[in-house]
């Protein structure tokens, strides 16, 4: 089993994925000229972690921008988490926002909609209202 | 070649320094050394003239001086000597006064060392010497003639030389005359043989060409160091007018040697010194050429010149070794560095043809995709009023707007491939086709439906081969319009509103279309606006609202995209392009672009 980790870029969030600690955090911004590419590792670790039906798995995510086609490929993260969950893996997710940045949150509400395991949306930083 | 080249000139540059270097060390060796030259030359021949030729010179004198004045002192105590008187004045009859006197004659010789002691009377012209009587003088033999002279000279002493050419050797007799000088009973006095002198002469003869000769007022030699120079005259070996000068030169009574200086026939330089000794008209004369003098001083100048040479190759040395130590690691640091800028320029050069290349292929496929946008023209004919904001991120993009009119209707639509740039185009290039197909098929009643049939037609053209690395769809906004009604449906793109009740946002299902993941059977709902007089209608693509920028890097977002469509009210279509524009570039500064932008907006009636 092994982690995995990815100092973040201008185009690409810092990918941090600890075994030990059973925690994927990504930070920063995503939109890399092939997402697929770059989130393909990801998948490949998550699901071999996954596959070995772990108690429980922490996610904590920070993305204040996302384009398509990394959106695409958050979401099918999340799939994988949403099938670990309903396997009965403990899955937790904090996605944290700036409140104040809309498309931001917006970002975070849609991903919030598909997914059934336990989703909080959490203000970071900046006060200010969900709305 | 450009290296070699600036190499060839750094080398040049490193030689030049030494070269320079060396040289100038030289020029101040040669200086110093011929200046050292010179004033040590000045100095010795300063000596030479003004302390060691009159040392020489006098000292010499003084030698041959001394002896004569001891001559002179035996010769006139033996004039005065009243035995040897007594016997003369008898006539050398008495037999035992004449043998005490010839032993007086004898001891004297052999006491005071001289080649002989004489006696010879006036009276009976006996010649006596130190052995005994050597015979008579006689007046008409020349030989004799010094004796009858001394005794009419009246001169108590005199001097003779006689150079006996047989025997090589040269005498001086003194003569003292005995009893009173005006009557004087005979002559007598030492003979000195002088051989002794002129071996000392030898001592003093100023290295191996120079010359010392002792001659008399006419010139003749009577004494030399070179014993062959006895019995010639002084004419043989100087030329006539020094010979002259030192001849004729007057220093009678005076102790001061006179010194000159002449070049003789081979063209040497020499130095001369006469002095007359005292109480004769003898000269002694010393000359000494002046290389003889200055001839050590050659070898200081070899000397000098070898040093010279010597510290010229060892300086040529420690520069070359400095050179290849200190400078050859910064010439291969530089040659390494030109190597690097040489091969950077290539693969600049290199990339920058390929740039050319690839923009010119892509400005290219820009044109190919313009095939597919809405003509401005169909934008000028579908509309009252119109503008569009057309931005691929990289000249091509994932964006398009696309237009077609059925019969009375038109249908608009703008659509967000995934990806930018070729991918993204490449998408456009796929996804018009299916619209138009799509359309003319008859579906163009109900954007829903278009965009419906649009998700089944893409998913089945592009995930038949089940492949997971491509997931590949877009987002999609159409309007179909026919008179005073538009008909939207969209699939993760608005619709906005502007009447005269304000900005109303026709939200489209949350849906992209023909992704590996969006459902078959999804429809999409149709809304249908009744539109008023004036009113406008935007659609845009995620691009501009994306955009990130402001104070804190937010996106762009769509408050302050209503905001900005509320703002540019009162602005005529073209206005309000420019308005979206300049929003969106003061929004991102300095910011690069990232996505696709487009937005269209139109007025109907």
């Amino acid at each position: 089993m092994e982690s995995l980790f990815f100092e973040a870029t201008k185009a690409t969030p810092l990918i941090d994925f600890n075994v030990n600690k059973k925690t994927l955090v990504l930070k920063g911004q995503s939109y890399p000229e092939n997402a697929f590419k770059f989130y393909d590792p990801v998948f490949l670790r998550i699901e071999n972690y996954l596959s070995t039906s772990p108690a429980e798995i922490r996610v904590d995510i920070r993305l204040s921008y996302v384009n398509t086609s990394s959106s695409k490929c958050i979401m099918m993260l999340l799939e994988k988490l949403e099938e670990a969950f309903k396997r009965g893996v403990n899955v937790q997710l904090n996605w944290y926002c700036d409140m104040e940045n809309e498309s931001e949150v917006e970002c975070a509400e849609e991903f919030q909609e598909d997914i059934s395991f336990p989703f909080k949306i959490i203000p970071e930083l900046e006060k200010g209202s969900n709305d | 070649m450009n290296t070699l080249k600036r190499f060839s000139l750094y080398d040049k540059r490193t030689k030049w320094v030494i070269l320079l270097a060396c040289l100038s060390i030289a020029i101040s060796m040669l200086l110093t050394g011929s200046l050292s030259y010179h004033i040590a030359e000045k100095a010795i021949i300063e000596k030479l003239k003004t302390k060691d030729l009159f040392f020489i010179v006098q000292s010499a004198a003084g030698k041959i001086e001394g002896r004569m004045a001891r001559a002179k002192e035996t010769s006139l105590m033996m004039a005065r000597d009243p035995f040897l008187s007594d016997w003369v004045s008898t006539e050398e009859r008495d037999p035992t006064t004449q043998k005490l006197a010839v032993e007086k004659l004898n001891r004297i010789a052999t006491d005071y060392d001289y080649s002989n002691t004489f006696l010879a009377s006036a009276s009976t012209h006996t010649y006596w010497a130190e052995g005994g009587m050597v015979g008579k003088l006689s007046e008409t033999n020349p030989q004799d003639a010094w004796f009858f002279q001394a005794l009419q000279s009246k001169n108590p002493i005199s001097v003779n030389i006689d150079y006996n050419k047989e025997r090589h050797d040269t005498f001086v007799f003194i003569n003292a005359l005995m009893g009173n000088p005006e009557h004087p009973l005979g002559v007598t006095g030492v003979g000195l043989d002088l051989k002794d002198i002129s071996q000392e002469f030898s001592t003093y003869r100023f290295g191996e060409i120079g010359t010392i000769w002792l001659t008399d007022h006419s010139g003749k030699i009577h004494l030399a160091a070179n014993l062959e120079d006895r019995g010639r005259v002084l004419a043989d070996f100087l030329p006539s007018d020094v010979c002259q000068m030192v001849l004729g030169s007057d220093t009678h009574g005076t102790d001061q040697p006179e010194i000159m200086e002449y070049t003789n026939a081979d063209g040497e330089l020499i130095d001369l010194v006469h002095q007359t000794l005292q109480a004769t008209d003898w000269q002694l004369i010393i000359q000494v050429p002046r290389k003889e003098t200055t001839g050590f001083l050659a070898s200081i100048l070899r000397n000098s010149i070898l040093a010279a040479l010597l510290v010229l190759i060892i300086v040529t040395l420690v520069f070359y070794l400095v050179s290849t130590r200190i400078a050859n690691p910064l010439k291969q640091a530089i040659q390494l560095s030109e190597e690097l800028e040489r091969k950077v320029n290539e693969r600049t050069q290199e990339l920058t043809e390929q740039n050319i290349k690839i923009m010119d292929s892509i400005d290219y496929a820009k044109k190919v995709q313009e095939t597919i946008i809405a003509s401005d023209q169909e934008l000028v004919d579908a509309f009252k009023d119109s503008f569009i904001l057309w931005l691929p991120k990289d000249i091509v993009g994932g964006d398009f707007y696309w237009l077609r009119k059925i019969d009375t209707k038109v249908i608009v639509a703008v659509a967000d491939c995934t990806g930018h740039g070729v991918p993204g185009a490449l998408m456009t290039m796929a996804v018009a086709p299916i619209l138009n197909h799509i359309v003319q098929e008859g579906y163009h009643s109900s954007p829903g439906e278009i965009i419906t049939e649009l998700n089944l037609r893409l998913k089945s053209a592009m995930h038949n081969k089940g492949t997971r690395i491509t997931d590949d769809g877009l987002d999609i906004g159409i309007c179909l319009i026919e008179g005073n009604t538009l008909v939207f449906a969209g699939a993760k793109i608005d619709l906005y509103h502007k009447s005269h009740a304000g900005v109303l946002r026709i939200q489209g299902e949350r849906f992209s279309v023909g992704y590996l993941k969006s459902d078959v059977d999804q429809t999409f709902q149709n809304t249908l606006i009744e539109i008023g007089e004036d009113d406008f209608f935007y659609i845009t693509t995620d691009g501009f609202l994306d955009q990130n920028g402001g104070p804190k890097d937010h996106s762009l977002g769509r408050k302050r995209f209503i905001s900005l469509i509320e703002e540019s009210s009162n602005l005529n279509s073209q206005e309000q392009r420019d308005y979206f524009n300049q929003a969106l570039n003061d929004y991102r500064q300095e910011e690069s672009q990232r996505d696709d932008i487009t937005v269209l907006g139109f007025q109907i009636r």
